[in-house]
């Protein structure tokens, strides 16, 4: 915290006894911690921008700055470093501490600090907007073509599985397992996931984070993998681009008297679900990356884009789009840098497609959507710390102008 | 002593709250949207699982190998050789001629190439361009888990055609495979991407 004041100055303040609590509360509040988290914080960065050209960004992120990854160890080009690092979660969280015990309450009170105080303040909320960014944010995209539309968008890497009953050729409620609930599904492990509205439960086991579905006739088994309707569940290396994986698993329904059918696989890398009969009710089981329903409809008027001449580098994305909702309709366009913020979710031009595609070809837009409470926080949180940086000027400025003024008096 | 009591049981209950769940109730719901098409009902593991989508890569079958059907990984997908192991498959690769080179050779454990070395290796045609030809023998791990297969080797060919990484691998005992090579290359010759 550069701008939090020197406390420690026996000229300023005389240095009690101090207990164990108050040493605690020296050191939590202290330059000294302030100063070793801004440098970790930076080095943490360094190395995960390192590590993520090997691991892959999604990966790197949640080594570095998830909430559940408290040490860490480095890794660059294979290669372990060994140096034990606190996770970049808690770092700021400890920043966060430091700030609120340092920057607010420690902090030397009275109006000519008052803009130290506020800029604190302001710094203080732009790392609470990151904590409820990290927690309650969510992240999907939404692929919608020219004159087609869509209400909903799909998460980046969940997968979950979905049980729905046919009515009519359609699927009717969607009953939803999440992921959370299926990742730890390995080794040997299974779960039965019970359907108070569904004549049967399922029981789930061998998840896999990325695997396809082989032919034994095609491939045969060489770790001892199940057979499930002449195919197996081959197991890959994650990819770089965690997008890209597609998760599977084993499973069977278990029918109210007890009994369990035949196996079957649940595939991201599907292309239809498993059908499931109960009496005259037909229902289907499938994997998929959770599709998360939005609250009113897209439609994609118009897409146009536009390269640097000579090049594949974008100039200029533009989606015309109207968002329909309740029988009624609002024309937006969406483009580069200018989001559609609505109904606390945001609208972000990310690609198009298909790859390749020239003039006249029809196209699809994809957009980037998120829903992040703490959204437009650290917007603001800017806004906070610059106006105590004014007012921290301007009541220096103010004394000294004072101080001269005095000074001239005295002359 | 009470408090040790108490803690006991706070610390057996924290422990028991992590034990694995063995039944979950399902609640969690959502409404049909504009992505859950109708579905495709009874379908088999052959249709669930197989891209019935047409190959963007076609060719001509050589006299003597089986052709199979394609799966995510091959577009086209061939058996040869008498004893039933060597494989041939066309797929549509990530990355560059380079790393799928170095990947092949990673499987059998030799020695990666640089730009150099890759610019030494063999020039074939493929798919109305020209192609690196990729020669291999020794023990081959595919990777994914497998048992390496020794008294193996490879043939190939890499290409970048309209920006997409190319690939014609054949995979199977060295005596086969050397026997098929000109049957490869002509093979790779005949390819169009038709897409």
């Amino acid at each position: 915290m550069p701008i939090m004041e020197n406390l420690s100055d026996p000229a300023v303040q005389p240095k009690p006894r101090r207990s164990i609590a108050g040493k605690t509360f020296d050191v939590l509040s202290g330059f000294g911690l302030a100063t070793i988290l801004l440098l970790l914080l930076g080095l943490l960065t360094w190395f995960a921008t390192l590590e993520q050209i090997d691991k892959g960004l999604y990966a790197t992120l949640n080594k570095y700055f998830h909430w559940k990854s408290v040490f860490l160890l480095p890794e660059i080009k294979g290669k372990i470093v060994p140096l034990p690092l606190l996770g970049g979660y808690w770092a700021g969280a400890l920043l966060l501490l430091n700030l609120m015990l340092g920057g607010v309450i420690r902090i030397r009170k009275g109006w000519k600090h008052v803009g130290n105080l506020i800029s604190h303040l302001g710094i203080i909320f732009m790392l609470v907007a990151g904590g409820v960014a990290h927690h309650f944010s969510e992240r999907g995209n939404m692929a919608v073509g020219e004159g087609e539309t869509s209400n909903a968008a799909e998460d980046y890497f969940e997968y979950v599985v979905e049980v729905a009953e046919i009515k009519s050729g359609k699927p009717d409620l969607i009953h939803v397992i999440r992921g959370r609930d299926l990742v730890d599904l390995t080794d040997g492990a299974s779960r039965l996931f019970k359907f108070p509205n569904l004549p049967f439960d399922l029981e789930i086991a061998g998840y896999q984070n990325h695997a396809i579905p082989v032919g034994i006739s095609e491939r045969a088994p060489t770790l001892g993998e199940r057979d499930a309707g002449g195919y197996y569940l081959m197991g890959k290396p994650d990819e770089i681009n965690a997008e890209a994986n597609t998760a599977g698993c084993y499973a069977r329904v278990v029918h109210r008297d007890g009994t369990k059918a035949e196996p079957f696989i649940l595939a991201g890398a599907s292309f239809h679900p498993f059908t499931v009969r109960h009496e005259d009710r037909v229902f289907t089981v499938d994997m998929r990356k959770r599709l998360w329903p939005m609250p009113f409809t897209l439609k994609l008027d118009e897409f146009t884009a536009a390269f640097h001449p000579g090049t594949m580098k974008p100039s200029k994305f533009v989606s015309k789009v109207t968002r329909l909702e309740n029988g009624s309709e609002a024309k937006v366009t969406i483009q580069m840098n200018e989001p559609m913020r609505y109904e606390g979710l945001t609208f972000f031009q990310a690609s198009y497609g298909p790859p390749g595609s020239g003039p006249g070809q029809r196209m699809y837009s994809v957009f980037e959507v998120v829903k992040n409470p703490a959204d437009k926080w650290p917007e603001y949180s800017l806004y906070i710390v610059a106006f105590g940086m004014l007012v921290t000027f301007l009541t220096k400025f103010g004394g000294y102008l004072a101080s001269s003024s005095r000074k001239n008096r005295h002359v | 002593m009470n408090r040790l009591t108490t803690h006991l049981f706070a610390c057996l209950a924290l422990i028991s709250s992590c034990e694995e769940r063995k039944e979950v109730v399902v609640k969690e719901t959502r409404a049909a949207t504009t992505r859950d098409v109708s579905p495709k009902l009874s379908a088999t593991s052959d249709e669930r699982f197989r891209d019935a989508k047409p190959s963007p890569v076609k060719g001509e079958t050589p006299d003597g190998w089986l052709a199979l059907p394609a799966t995510q990984l091959r577009l086209l997908n061939y058996r040869f050789g008498e004893s039933g192991m060597g494989e041939v498959w066309v797929s549509i690769s990530s990355g560059s001629v380079l790393d799928n080179v170095n990947r092949w050779f990673n499987q059998f454990g030799a020695e990666p190439v640089d730009g150099v070395g890759l610019e030494k290796l063999r020039s074939v045609s493929i798919a109305g361009t020209s192609g690196t030809w990729v020669e291999v023998v020794g023990e081959y791990a595919s990777g994914m888990g497998s048992v390496p297969k020794s008294g193996f080797a490879l043939a190939g060919v890499v290409a970048s055609v309209d920006g997409r990484i190319l690939t014609v691998k054949m995979v199977g005992p060295k005596d086969e495979v050397a026997a098929a090579k000109p049957i490869l290359e002509n093979f790779a010759k005949s390819l169009k991407i038709v897409e």
